[in-house]
């Protein structure tokens, strides 16, 4: 008797986590599932399975010289972004950490880009970066095709994409700044401390544990940026800003090639998860709580 | 328990019915499937439609009847349909109800399409762009306009025919063209006056001879600021009278594979495109039909090409800075013999089972292509009068009278032979797409014209190939 009240009792627990998980599985494990499913096949028009090819989209992908060329930008536009817009979010976090007058203007002006959409910041890059039209080039005094040529296209999408994720990064360590003990500073002063020192061997060790969380979740932001490039450059100019989303969304959409597109998406989930172990593994060498 | 039985007996027979419905839907054709899908919706309808299924369809009664219009138009053009949907609606003496919808990009919009088939809720009448043609033949969702038409006694030989040859596929006029464009040359005539040359460059040889002047003498920034649009590619192809793709362009079945790289036509675009790129006449503006123009407009460019849908776009952003003139596309050699096809988009019917609907959907179309409704149209748009009786109206002669450079446009079409009507191709958007890339590579020095044609050609045939494969 004892042990069907007991199997009672676990049961109703479980059913506490139904709706969790028929939302999860509706919206995650579903389509995760269905996506492995249309990676082994190649679609017809309407995309529908239609030919097993077993593992032949991913075989196409690794003979593919447009997919390494893809990962290869995606990976130099992920360093940049995520470099970019956590020192910029450090840098601004650290300028309003101190009390003055006006602070309150800087610090919404900081964290004003996690508020445009990606999209409404690419329109206006696109007029200011135009090399008739555009602000940028008549300051500079330059004469450079900024979204169309290759030297520079990347660079751009990649800096209008850290600007854009600085306002979060601001947000997180301004956060982080405030949980820091002031007395601790108080104290490395008396001890002749300069400001420096005080940066590196107290501020960034504090930081510390909100730096590891920003770096990862900068760094599969970065992954998914997908607005500026379609607004921007659509993949090109060649394909020298064509990251790996924009691909995923080409062929998808575009091309209604779903078993290619979806042979890119778990290579790029796979990526990411890597990532996103080592990055784990790391931090718990690194990290002081 | 007996009431359980009785539930679950109707649950299976409701499944079971819901399962026919299915097969029904996906049965294009079949007495069976169209008695099926009517019952499923309201008595009266099918009522109506058996009632009427021996008379001919002029007598259909089509009072009541509500009909779902997908369309790509925004900003003004959005504007101008919404004014004629909203008449047809208001005045329109057969009682039907057009329901517009926006749905976006042309891209957008095609692919609402296949995602709506595939749940068989798709729309009664869409705009699709000129290279969506051979896939919406290819579907079998389609009901060829020239059934409604000939069921109607409508005359065909009323639409321009060169626009109407675009869309015609054996025989037969697929869908309504409705907004219609094609790519001309406009060119500063303040600059040309001051360089001293009189005759409007016809070719891109030509237009390389007289760049040096332009700069040097006429005060251009560049001599030509062109795109790198697949549109203005083909209609090059177009120009030196060749074809873009096999089986006559993809016109007397699905093209199985490129011609133009063993046509040469490819070679000599993109070799002249890269000299001119090279010598620093038509330096890379970007990619798009749109691209070319902002270096226009703003007084920096001496030629660019574009759409004649922008004319309007144009004259307002020189705003009266300079003097806009308009010629005929060029071609590639001073010497190619060709003409251009049209792009923009048509109407297409789609096969909802609905005889009634259908024959509301004919009454829609045949308004939008009336003489008033294209002359407001073209008016307001700068697309073509697809209806030869629209040319006439007073309105659009107004118009003509307004904007003079209109005219080069029409003149253009009407030189034009209806053998170059342009390639059909299922995997056009892809194509377009690649044939870009490639171009766009070359210009910036990755690999020579011979490499770009050979990539572009291996590329589209691998489309194909899997196209036809996947989807016979």
């Amino acid at each position: 008797m004892k042990t069907v009240m007991k199997m009672k009792q676990r049961l109703g627990a479980y059913l506490f986590f139904v709706p969790c998980l028929t939302i999860f599985a509706l919206f995650l494990f579903y389509p995760f599932a269905k996506t492995i499913y249309l990676s082994l096949y190649k679609t017809d028009k309407l995309g529908q399975a239609k030919l097993f090819v077993g593992l032949g989209n991913y075989a196409e992908l690794f003979t593919s010289e447009s997919f390494f060329h893809s990962l290869l930008v995606t990976f130099i536009f992920v360093a940049i972004v995520v470099s970019v817009s956590m020192l910029l979010g450090l840098i601004t976090a650290l300028l309003v950490n101190k009390n003055f007058p006006g602070i309150r203007v800087f610090s919404t002006a900081y964290a004003l880009p996690m508020a445009i959409a990606s999209s409404a910041a690419a329109l206006i890059f696109e007029i200011m970066l135009d090399p008739t039209i555009g602000i940028i080039d008549k300051v500079l005094g330059t004469d450079i095709n900024w979204l169309h040529d290759e030297r520079y296209a990347l660079v751009c999408v990649a800096l209008l994409t850290a600007w854009l994720n600085s306002g979060i990064n601001y947000l997180y360590f301004s956060a982080g700044l405030a949980n820091i003990d002031e007395a601790i500073y108080e104290r490395a002063s008396v001890d002749g401390a300069n400001e420096w020192q005080k940066f590196t061997r107290l501020t960034l060790p504090g930081l510390s544990p909100i730096l590891f969380y920003t770096v990862v979740v900068n760094i599969i932001l970065a992954f998914q940026s997908f607005g500026q490039v379609k607004i921007l450059t659509e993949g090109g100019p060649g394909e020298s800003t064509n990251l790996i989303v924009y691909s995923i969304y080409r062929d998808a959409f575009f091309n209604f090639r779903f078993g290619g597109a979806a042979a890119q998406s778990v290579v790029l989930f796979t990526m990411i998860m890597i990532l996103t172990l080592i990055m784990f593994k790391l931090e718990k060498r690194g990290v002081k709580y | 328990m007996k009431k359980r039985v009785i539930a679950s007996v109707l649950t299976v027979s409701m499944l079971a019915a819901a399962l026919t419905g299915c097969g029904g839907n996906a049965q294009t054709t079949g007495e069976t499937a169209d008695a099926q899908t009517q019952t499923g919706e309201n008595g009266a309808e099918v009522a109506q439609a058996e009632g009427n299924t021996t008379a001919s369809s002029g007598e259909l009664d089509l009072s009541g009847t509500t009909i779902t219009f997908w369309h790509s138009m925004s900003g003004v053009n959005g504007e101008a349909l919404t004014t004629l949907v909203d008449k047809f609606n208001a005045e329109n003496e057969y009682g039907i109800t057009v329901d517009a919808e926006f749905e976006g990009e042309y891209d957008d919009a095609i692919n609402k399409l296949k995602s709506s088939m595939v749940g068989g809720s798709g729309p009664d009448l869409i705009q699709v762009y000129e290279i969506g043609t051979r896939f919406m033949i290819d579907s079998g969702w389609v009901i060829p306009m020239q059934e409604l038409m000939d069921a109607d006694g409508y005359d065909s030989a009323n639409i321009v025919p060169n626009i109407a040859a675009y869309y015609t596929i054996d025989g037969q006029l697929y869908s309504m063209p409705f907004n219609t464009s094609t790519p001309i040359l406009y060119y500063n005539k303040n600059m040309f006056e001051a360089a001293g040359i009189t005759e409007v460059p016809t070719s891109l040889e030509g237009i390389g001879e007289i760049a040096d002047d332009l700069v040097e003498k006429g005060g251009a920034g560049e001599a030509l600021s062109m795109g790198i649009y697949g549109w203005f590619f083909e209609q090059f192809i177009c120009k030196q009278g060749l074809t873009y793709a096999d089986n006559d362009n993809g016109r007397s079945a699905a093209a199985t594979a490129v011609d133009f790289d063993s046509n040469g036509a490819a070679l000599k675009i993109v070799s002249e495109w890269k000299d001119l790129y090279d010598k620093g006449y038509a330096p890379n503006v970007g990619v798009g039909g749109d691209a070319g123009l902002t270096d226009f407009s703003a007084g920096k460019a001496a030629i660019t090409l574009g759409s004649t849908a922008s004319l309007k776009q144009i004259l307002n952003d020189v705003n009266g800075s300079f003097e806009v003139g308009t010629a005929y596309f060029p071609s590639v050699a001073a010497d190619d013999e060709g003409g251009v096809s049209i792009g923009g988009a048509s109407l297409w019917a789609i096969e909802n089972q609905d005889e009634v609907k259908a024959a509301a959907t004919w009454k829609f179309v045949e308004y939008l292509v009336s003489a008033e409704s294209q002359a407001y149209w073209a008016t307001e748009t700068g697309y073509f009068p697809v209806t030869n009786d629209a040319y006439n109206e007073e309105v659009f002669k107004s118009n003509i009278e307004q904007y003079p450079q209109f005219q080069t446009a029409i003149d253009q079409l009407n030189d034009t032979k209806g053998e170059y009507a342009g390639a059909l191709l299922s995997v056009f958007p892809e194509a377009r797409q690649t044939v870009q890339t490639e171009i766009e590579n070359t210009l910036n020095g990755r690999q020579t014209p011979e490499e770009a044609v050979q990539k572009m050609a291996d590329t589209i045939n691998a489309s194909i190939a899997d196209y036809n494969l996947l989807n016979e």
